[in-house]
């Protein structure tokens, strides 16, 4: 892993992997919405809004594994100092939002015809709408700070911040059994689907499609501030050369 | 239930979910790709004037 945290042997493997992660997830995202529009029948209680589940599912697998990645970097960034760590939280947070955001308004769209209301302050909204200010909170807190302009590494503070927001990520997975909640019950678990194989199958290209989208977006965002880094440290380079 | 809707009046709602999935990804992914393709432009200019 450490030689891996070295950018310019990062970007031999970012480079050519960014299109591929593009194109195959367009692809998989495009024939998964596909088969979930046209090709699966209507679910027997809920009927057509049924196939919202193929956008919102991976929408809050990405909102909640973006925070997951978002801790783990924050903690790699404390313990060992890799340069890439703080790059890759920086790269997530905007995406991770993204994705958060709409988990959220997918699932509003979804409540309405099936519950009869666009929001209820139940457990598993709440805690997802939680995760949505904590997005927010970490991009403000990591926006020009003092380690965006020394190569992009986070300040202990934003670290620790990633860190303490995961404690939201096992609430928001268990709000459904905690509390009574509109909310349908966990339907995939590591013991199964309670969901018909009929209607689950689409759902498996969208979670992989979107997952190979988010990559890619976090990628092509990694290349950036490594691009500006460089750009920064050139220009110092320069002044320094002509003893500006 | 109150303001349950069925039928046909469903689709609007698909419809609304699936767009807006689309122009929030595609809005990031787009913007995404250009700082990144004018950050590395910028990067290579920089670096082939050096040499």
């Amino acid at each position: 892993m450490h030689a891996y945290a070295n950018p310019t042997r990062f970007l031999a493997i970012a480079r050519p992997l960014t299109p591929w992660l593009l194109g195959v997830g367009l692809l998989l995202l495009l024939i998964g919405a596909w088969a979930g529009l046209t090709q699966v029948p209507g679910d027997y209680k809920q009927g057509e809004t049924a196939r919202i589940l193929y956008v919102h599912v991976p929408s809050a697998w990405l909102g909640m594994g973006g925070w997951t990645a978002l801790a783990i970097t924050g903690l790699v960034q404390l313990v060992w100092r890799h340069p890439l760590a703080g790059i890759a939280a920086r790269a997530v947070a905007v995406p991770g939002m993204l994705f958060t955001a709409l988990c959220l308004a997918t699932g509003s769209i979804w409540g309405k015809p099936t519950w009869g209301t666009w929001w209820e302050w139940d457990g598993r909204m709440t805690s997802m709408l939680v995760l949505l200010f904590l997005y927010a909170g970490f991009i403000a807190l990591t926006s020009g700070d003092e380690g965006q302009r020394q190569g992009g590494s986070l300040s202990r503070g934003a670290a620790i911040y990633a860190l303490v927001g995961a404690i939201n990520i096992p609430i928001i997975n268990r709000s459904v059994v905690w509390w009574n909640s509109l909310h349908q019950g966990p339907s995939i678990t590591l013991g199964g689907s309670s969901i018909d194989n009929a209607l689950l199958w689409p759902l498996g290209l969208t979670l992989l499609g979107f997952s190979f989208l988010f990559g890619a977006i976090v990628l092509m965002r990694m290349r950036r501030i490594i691009a500006d880094n460089r750009v920064a440290a050139r220009l110092r380079r320069l002044a320094d050369d002509e003893g500006i | 239930m109150t303001g349950v809707i069925s039928g046909g009046g469903q689709w609007g709602f698909v419809a609304a979910a699936y767009v807006l999935t689309a122009v929030l990804t595609g809005a990031v992914l787009l913007h995404s790709w250009r700082a990144m393709a004018k950050a590395e432009r910028r990067s290579d200019a920089l670096r082939k004037d050096r040499k």
